[in-house]
């Protein structure tokens, strides 16, 4: 008997959009985890997850996609925390109408960085995002009218959506998955675009893409208001959801280097690798504050650090695009062993 | 006063070249940039501290055993580390070292909590009047190693048959192999020799700085500032930029405010990349060329 391959077309479109698939699948599970986990604690995990699979994958369009190292993106999320936070507090104007100039000012910050340091190549350009993060730094703490310097600012509880502020976690976990869906989404469509292929050429060498005609520092441009605004709107989300920042938790060279640590663990200039390493490393960063953290002060970043290590050493394109690699192999294999058998029975029956 | 505020910008300026040669060093051989090199530095502290405090050996005569002890931890960081990322991307070389930079930092936190620590030597307090301007012995004391160290490795390079093959390499790669030098173990004598430095410095710097396990992240940042300004690569560069960091440091802090000292010298560092991104003293477009 022959086996028909195309009376199966329903599962044949689910194969060919495997990853469509695999993401409806994943966005309808998380979507679903708020009504079934009852724990706060792992809506938080959850929360933290998805943020920091967003700014991930923000800091992904500059430093995987476009190959500028930027260590500097704590600048852009500290901006759009404080934002939304000084505006909200000092002027009463809305949270989200905060995010939103957040985005504004992180994108216009971008270009002020960006601009100057365009010739700047691999370790140079990171060097120089991190001296600009730590001067903001040190004037948010410096300039204690307007930040209440080291004291922070906290926000007062007060539900309501237009104050971004809801009982109980649920909410959050919404909001932020629309904020992983904006960013990861905006990333799809980037490596699909023109502007995606221009930013991939530059990386790979910067001079055959000017020589082609792209306009290098345009697109240069383009991507870091594109990274610094989503950056800035999960600094916004951050500091609502915290309720409290100051420029220590904001402006921190650990947050720039734990945005580029995702994104590379997870796989640099992949569109799900970012989301991927934030589903491996948020939990276990807090597991293992969680176990290792409260008995011995630093043994739980030590693990984190030798683990860092590790992973950049064995597998340095990231985790993401080695067990994609892996089930590349083995849905081959597999096919290969099918058509085998397929063959082999039509074998059979000629005979 | 000026005067008295610029001499000893001038001093804690010899401190921050010394670590930073050591960092230009190992940049200009092997083109990675060591992010930990702010925990290197610490460790050589605690290395100081504790030799003065357990064995009673001054901090100025453990210089020697900490020196020794960091070339050998300088030879095991390469062939464990540095050495199979010397091929790897940008992204990874970067990450590898800050991974260091988190491990040792986290561990020293372990064994040694975050307690401050200071030596006490009778010269601590010891001051030395130069005419109107009062110095202090220890600062005196590491300005002038810093300016024989730089000495001493400039006469090495240019000297000695190993030192002109260290040059070589980091003048170009490839035409250094054709002429038979063993480029890897070049990298592994520049990185040891580089960390050494930093032996010496964090040992020197044990009776004015407390010790504690954090001390690597400000020492580490401004050695990168010093090493850009200065050129990355460039020993020399690397003196005049830590010079001038002390010197910008100590003026803003005393004509300014002290809190914003370090703003201000990491906004000379972005107008210095912008301006002239080889740095002061480097040569124009290595930034570009050099490392790829």
């Amino acid at each position: 008997m022959k086996r028909s391959l195309s009376d199966n077309s329903g599962w044949r479109w689910v194969t060919c959009h495997s990853s469509l698939c695999w993401s409806l699948a994943g966005i309808m599970a998380i979507a679903l985890l708020p009504k079934m986990i009852t724990i706060p604690y792992y809506l938080h995990v959850l929360i933290l997850v998805m943020l920091y699979g967003g700014l991930a994958s923000a800091w992904n369009l500059m430093g995987g996609y476009t190959g500028l190292l930027s260590l500097g993106h704590a600048a852009f999320f500290g901006l759009g925390a404080y934002s939304s936070t000084l505006l909200y507090l000092r002027l009463g104007v809305s949270p989200w109408a905060g995010m939103a100039a957040g985005a504004i000012v992180a994108a216009v910050a971008g270009v002020i960085t960006c601009y100057p340091s365009l010739r700047l190549k691999g370790p140079f350009f990171a060097l120089a995002s991190l001296a600009f993060a730590e001067v903001l730094r040190i004037i948010s703490v410096f300039w204690v009218d307007l930040t209440a310097g080291s004291n922070g600012l906290t926000i007062r509880y007060r539900p309501g959506f237009e104050y971004m502020m809801w009982p109980g976690k649920e909410m959050w976990v919404y909001l932020l998955l629309a904020y992983l869906l904006l960013v990861v989404g905006t990333v799809w469509k980037f490596q699909r675009s023109k502007l995606g292929f221009y930013a991939v050429a530059l990386r790979e060498d910067d001079g055959a893409a000017r020589m082609l005609g792209i306009d290098t520092t345009k697109v240069k441009l383009y991507v870091t208001m594109a990274s610094a605004s989503f950056t800035a709107i999960g600094g916004s989300l951050y500091a609502q959801y915290m309720s409290y920042i100051d420029p220590y938790a904001v402006f921190d060279p650990a947050q720039s280097v734990q945005f580029a640590l995702i994104g590379i663990c997870g796989g640099m200039g992949t569109v799900f690798g970012p989301v991927f390493g934030a589903f491996i490393m948020v939990p276990l960063s807090e597991f293992l504050q969680g176990t290792l953290g409260g008995s011995v002060r630093g043994l739980n970043m030590t693990a984190y650090g030798i683990m860092l290590m590790v992973v950049v050493m064995t597998l340095p394109q990231g985790v993401y695009p080695a067990l994609m690699e892996r089930y590349r192999q083995w849905r081959n294999a597999r096919a290969k062993a099918a058509a085998a058998a397929l063959a082999k029975e039509g074998q059979v029956d000629v005979a | 006063m000026f005067g008295q505020v610029l001499i000893s910008g001038l001093m804690t300026g010899g401190v921050y070249a010394l670590i930073s040669m050591g960092l230009t060093l190992i940049f200009g051989v092997t083109r990675l940039v060591n992010f930990a090199h702010g925990e290197l530095v610490m460790l050589s502290m605690f290395a100081g501290y504790l030799l003065s405090t357990i064995f009673g050996i001054d901090p100025y005569v453990g210089v020697i055993p900490v020196a020794l002890g960091a070339f050998l931890v300088g030879v095991l960081l390469e062939r464990g580390i540095i050495h199979p990322m010397l091929n790897a991307s940008h992204a990874a070389q970067i990450f590898v070292t800050m991974g260091l930079s988190i491990t040792l930092m986290n561990l020293a936190l372990i064994v040694w909590g975050t307690d401050y620590r200071s030596v006490r030597t009778v010269y601590d307090g010891m001051v030395v009047y130069l005419g109107p301007w009062a110095l202090g012995v220890p600062r005196i004391v590491t300005f002038v190693v810093a300016v024989l160290m730089m000495v001493g490795l400039l006469l090495f390079l240019s000297r000695t048959l190993l030192g002109k093959a260290i040059t070589a390499v980091s003048q170009d790669r490839m035409a250094a192999q054709l002429m038979g030098i063993d480029i890897y173990k070049m990298y592994t004598i520049a990185f040891a020799i580089g960390v050494m430095f930093v032996g010496v410095a964090g040992c020197l710097l044990t009776p004015t700085y407390a010790t504690f396990p954090m001390v690597g992240q400000y020492f580490g940042l401004t050695s990168y500032v010093v090493v850009v300004l200065g050129g990355m690569g460039n020993v020399v560069g690397a003196l005049f930029g830590g010079l001038l960091i002390g010197v910008v440091e100590s003026l803003s802090g005393y004509f300014i405010a002290p809190a914003l000292k370090e703003a201000i010298y990491f906004v000379i560092f972005v107008v210095v990349l912008v301006i002239r991104p080889s740095g002061l003293f480097g040569i124009v477009g290595a930034e570009e060329m050099g490392i790829k």
